[in-house]
Order: C-alpha cells, then structure tokens, then sequence
C-alpha cells in the first residue's frame, strides 16, 4: 500500500467574483523513502493541493472532494483532531518563506520542544535533548547556545534549517516542502537540498518536493507532477521526464530555461499567460498558449491517459504519438547541444 | 584602469557605506554597513554586463549608485565621457535621460493610482519631450514595442498580469531613449515562462536601439544568457570579472566555482553524476567583514597566513579575465575534493591599477 495516495482531489474557494477551482482532480501516490516532485507557475494549484492533504485550508468557503489515503485512511474525512494527531508528527510541512514562518516571540528551542510534547509525552528536558539532536543534524554552529535565540537572530539559510529541524523533529514518513529554497540563495540552496538529501537517506521519510524550479527537480525527484491550471498534464518518472517530455507545456518550460550548460540565443517562450481560474480555457486548459493547437484542443478536454512507450508516463494531450516524439526529441537535441 | 576610448560608463573604485546610528535626537554613527567597498568597472556602448552574487554582496546599492539614486562615499562614476559622481541634482537632470532603471518587484514599482499611459508618458513630460499629443502617440508606439496593446493605454497597473506589469516598466525606461539601463532583478519575480519572455524582449530591443546593459540577478542562468560579460560579487567587493564564456567554462575564483557548482541542472543525469561544492556557513555581516580576503572564512582552499593576512588583489588571467585570489582554480569543472587540494601556488604579479 501506498504511504499516500492522492486520489482525483478536487478543492474550490468561494470567492467574490466565483468559485475558483484551485485544484481540479488531481491524483498520485507517493511510495516510503520516494521524492514526488510537483512543478508548475504560480497558480497552478501546487500548493494547495499539500494544503488540501494537511487539512490546512481554512474550512470557510473551502470545498473539497476527492480522497486521501494516509496509510489508508482518508484525510479529508478525517476530525481536526485526527489531523492534529498525524500532522507535525507522521507528515510534516516545511514552508516556503522561513522568514514568516517561525513565530517571532518565542525562542526556537521553545517553539521545537512545543512541537515535540504535542505529539510525545515527554519531559521538556527530554524534548530539549531532542531538538538540540535535531538543531546539529541539521548544521546549525554552536547549536548549545543558538537554541536559545530568538528567530530574529537567525539569517535566512538558518532559519530555514530550524524549520527542517522542526519538520523531522517526530520522524515524520512524510515529508512535504513547499518550495523549500525558493527564497534562498543559490550556495544556501546547495546546502539544503544536500541536507534534505542526507536526512531522507538517514530517516527513510518520503518527500513531497513542491517547486517552479526544473532543475531542483530534476536533482532531488524520484517521480515528477507537472500541473497547469489546477490540472495535472504529465506524471513520470523523472528521467523519462526529462528525456522524454510528452505535454507541450512541459516542453514549453523546458525551452524556456536559460541554462548553464548550453548556448541558446533566443529561448522558447511561452506566449501569453496562465488562465483565470474563476473562468478556465474550454477544452484543454492550455490550448490558448499551446503552438500545436487543433481544433479538438479547443472543445474537448484531453484525459490523462498512459503514453505507448510507458504505461507509468500520464499525460493530458490530443496530438499524435508521431508529433509528440519528434517535437520531444528536437526539443533535446536543443538543450544537450553543448552538454553532450 | 586600462581606458579604451569607448566606454559609455567607467567606475571607478566606488564605495558606499551607510552608517549604523546609535540616539534618538543626538545621532552618533557607530558603526558602518560597508556596502559596496571598492568596485571598479567599465562598460562600452552596446555591451551587457552581468552582476552576479548573493544577497547582500552589494550589487543593488551598485546600480542605485551607478544611477545616482544613492551618492557614493568615494570613488568616481564617469558616463559618458562626464563625471557624475558629484553633480547637482539640476546638472544630473539631462543626464537622466541617458541612463534609466527597471526595477525588481513589478507590483511595487509602478504607482497603482496612475494609468499605464501616464506611467510611461511621466519620463517625457519631466524631460519637456513633446506636447500631450505626441507623448500620447509615443507611449502607445512604447506598448507597442514592449508587446502590449496599444489600446491598453488607460487601464491601471493592477489589470495587468506580473509579466504585463514588467513589460511596462521596461516600456518606462525605454520612454527617454536611454543609452543604459540598469535591470535590477528584472527577472526574478516572474514564472519562468514569462522570464523568457522579458529575457527575450530586453534582447530584441537591444538589438533594435543600441542599449547597453548594466543587468543584475542572482539567477546565474539568466546572467549568462544575456550577458557579454560577467562580474561577480561576494561582500560588497569584486571577486571576478570575465567575458561570459571565460567565466563560465574557466572560473577562476573559488567563490565563482561554488556558485556554479550550486546552480540545479535540469538533466537528471547530469545534474546527479556531479557533485556540488557546497560552501559552510552564511555569507558574513557586511558591517564586520572578515579580514583581508572577504571570502577566506567560508573558502575551500583556504590557506591560514595568507588569506586572512593579505589581501588579494584581482590578478589578471589574460583577456581581461581578474579574479581576486592567490590560489585560483587550476581547471573547470572540479569537485570538493579537487578543489580543497590546491596545486598553485600563490600569485605574484598584481594587476597594475
């Protein structure tokens, strides 16, 4: 059994103008000690998707549906007190802006040892020991003092190790960072996602990796969601991801990547911009922005079917085979020009 | 410096350090937050230059100086043929024209209460560039070109996307004719499918008008992409300059080494069979920095008594390729462990200023 499998998710938010579907039938599954990789632009419903799992929408004007599967047991059926009992201790979230996270009037320690005796009973100074354990697996220098000071006198980088320390303080199985290096500098990045390695291969948890970037992705995923508009349009391996795209979106931000290793004069562009969800694109959702739109694009909406190849690769595209293979390889041929 | 006759904008060893105050009525500065400590640089009409570093290393107070949007310390800025450093805000004016900014954060720097049109049209009525008439007529030939709807002319900021919204500062700084414009992070803030689209734009309009480019981010990607040539700074100082393609295949300075290497590679194979340098620790407090070599604490070939005792100057490679080590890399790419085992010695010969 699957250590959680997402299964057609759906989530709307009531708003003034309308209901906007933020997420739009979205399943996957992800295995103990596997990284799923979620990419996609702003809006795309990456992020609400893994609040939706944690129960962390607010109920007001949220509708939700679909089912997921905690080691079987559903989670968006489950009381909020079920959901205070599993998450921060079997799943945990690290979030994207350290900065706003952690709560400013509490030293970290304080707010590490909370996270501790809300899920084991423990004594502080047992839970003290632990988040000191915790502070060091994680690199902070001189953690005996540091854990004592207060968010504020933590850089960026650091903070956002006291929220991965935080994070695993309960060894979690599941792991999910929503965008976890976004706001880090390239070297600090490194550094975590090194550390996020090394503990996942240390602790075995499974890792829900939320990001816009590709190549975060493609160093750290076992298996890649690639969403558009509250849609998923590609599920694959991550090598056969890479080496085989089949959506023209994800070529799309693929040719759109300025990268090191190769020379581009001019990059792909995606033209236009993503769709309102208040009032999404009929058929497929991408089909205004697409360069290989045809008329069915335009009135039916492509289901997320396996590919020849592949019966693990999904995707959500009505062009044939023969195009989706040449256009994937032309597409290659362009960015490993140089890498060889 | 070496001066070749055509350069559009010289600087010359500029700091900018903003002092630390202590006292509420009596202020007393106590320390200083030294922020750009000592850049040199020029420029020449139709070339980018790329600033790379981290946040903090001082590239944005940088390009806030180059425009004179924050005096200098020291140092002196020359565009032009005239030096700027000093003037009066009346004699900076003409000026002006010739050298604009497109900012970071696309929502915060267009003014939410004005329209598009009077947004772009602002620069030519300050300048007295026209009657009503033919600023009207030149904003929307500017939506134009920066791909927007001409007709878009009295919508406000707020109906248009982050993109949208970028392609109209760049319509703004474009407005006066400049000869440079300075991106501060133009990027930064857009999904990647619209960053290819301004990234593809300020090239086109670079071809078409002639610009020159001073162009800053942190996305090492980006500034490859659309530079001629790469500067990169760690903790208000230049660590290494040097044409794009040296940089990139021939770093010099560890510092450039590490930053490469940390940059994800969207190939999986690639990406996975090579090992990042990663650096310890935090970039330091620019208000304490580290002795002599800035980067010394946080550098993988570290050596004790001479890094943290003399300070490197930037010793030249050939081209004008300078990197600020005495140990620099022997060869490209490297791993952790090559790059710890250094087999040069230090430099001797310091690059004539």
């Amino acid at each position: 059994m699957a250590l959680l499998e997402v299964k057609d998710l759906r989530t709307s938010f009531r708003t003034e103008d309308g209901i906007v579907k933020a997420v739009d039938g979205v399943s996957f599954s992800v295995e103990k000690g596997q990284t799923l990789g979620i990419v996609g632009e702003s809006g795309s419903g990456k992020s609400v998707t893994c609040l939706t799992i944690m129960g962390l929408n607010a109920r007001k004007n949220t509708i939700s549906s679909g089912e997921a599967l905690w080691k079987g047991k559903d989670l968006l059926t489950a009381k909020p007190s079920e959901l205070r009992q599993i998450r921060g201790d079997d799943m945990s979230m690290i979030f994207q802006d350290p900065m706003t996270s952690l709560n400013p009037v509490h030293t970290i320690g304080k707010q590490l040892v909370e996270a501790v005796q809300l899920h084991r009973d423990v004594t502080t100074r047992v839970a003290r020991a632990r988040a000191l354990e915790l502070l060091k697996a994680v690199g902070i220098p001189k953690a005996e003092t540091r854990i004592d000071d207060y968010p504020h006198q933590f850089s960026g980088g650091m903070r956002q190790r006291v929220m991965i320390a935080m994070a695993l303080i309960n060894d979690p199985d599941l792991l999910i960072a929503d965008e976890p290096t976004t706001a880090l500098d390239v070297t600090t990045q490194a550094q975590i996602l090194n550390l996020m390695k090394r503990l996942q291969e240390d602790f075995g948890s499974a890792i829900i990796m939320i990001t816009h970037d590709l190549g975060v992705v493609a160093e750290t995923a076992d298996d890649v969601v690639v969403m558009y508009a509250a849609k998923v349009v590609e599920h694959a391996d991550v090598s056969d991801l890479f080496n085989r795209p089949q959506h023209p979106y994800t070529w799309g931000l693929m040719g759109s990547l300025p990268r090191l290793e190769t020379d581009t004069e001019r990059l792909v562009q995606i033209p236009g911009q993503p769709p309102s969800l208040l009032r999404p694109p009929n058929g497929c959702r991408f089909h205004p922005r697409c360069p290989y739109v045809m008329g069915v694009c335009r009135t039916t909406e492509p289901p997320l079917e396996p590919t020849e190849h592949d019966p693990e690769h999904l995707q959500a595209c009505h062009l044939d085979q023969e195009t989706k293979n040449r256009e994937a390889a032309k597409l290659l041929e362009s960015t490993m020009a140089e890498a060889g | 410096m070496e001066v070749r006759g055509d350069e559009l904008l010289i600087v010359e060893d500029v700091k900018k350090y903003f002092p630390i105050t202590r006292g509420v009525i009596f202020q007393k500065a106590i320390a200083q937050v030294q922020a750009v400590d000592g850049v040199s640089f020029s420029l020449r009409a139709g070339e980018t230059l790329g600033i790379v570093g981290e946040s903090g290393c001082g590239k944005s107070t940088l390009a806030r100086c180059i425009v004179r949007l924050l005096d200098t310390t020291a140092g002196r800025i020359v565009f032009d043929g005239r030096d700027v450093t000093n003037l009066s805000r009346m004699a900076m004016r003409p000026i002006r024209r010739e050298m604009t900014m497109i900012f970071q954060d696309p929502y915060a720097s267009l003014n939410p209460r004005k329209r598009v049109g009077f947004i772009i049209g602002e620069p030519l009525e300050i300048h007295k560039l026209g009657t009503p008439g033919e600023v009207k007529t030149r904003v929307q030939e500017l939506l134009e070109v920066v791909g927007l709807n001409p007709e878009h002319y009295n919508r406000f900021p707020h109906e248009f996307s982050g993109g949208q919204r970028q392609r109209i500062g760049v319509a703004r700084a474009l407005a006066v004719n400049p000869k440079l414009i300075v991106c501060d992070e133009p990027v930064s803030a857009l999904d990647v499918s619209v960053q290819a689209q301004i990234l593809n734009l300020l090239k086109d309009l670079q071809d078409d008008f002639g610009l020159t480019y001073v162009f800053i981010a942190h996305d090492l990607n980006v500034v490859r992409h659309i530079s001629d040539r790469v500067m990169v700074m760690y903790l208000g100082q230049v660590s290494e300059v040097a044409s794009r393609d040296d940089l990139y295949r021939e770093p010099k300075h560890p510092y450039t080494g590490a930053l490469l290497s940390a940059v994800p590679i969207p190939n999986p194979e690639l990406g996975r069979q090579r090992e990042a340098i990663v650096l310890e620790g935090d970039v330091p407090s620019p208000v304490n920095p580290p002795s002599a070599c800035r980067f010394h604490p946080r550098c993988p070939r570290f050596v004790e008594g001479h890094c943290d005792v003399e300070e490197p100057p930037l010793y030249p490679f050939g081209d004008g390729h300078v990197a600020k080590c005495h140990y620099p890399l022997e060869r490209w790419p490297m791993t952790a462990e090559e790059m710890r085992r250094r087999t040069t010695t230090a430099r001797e010969e310091p690059v004539e200023a």
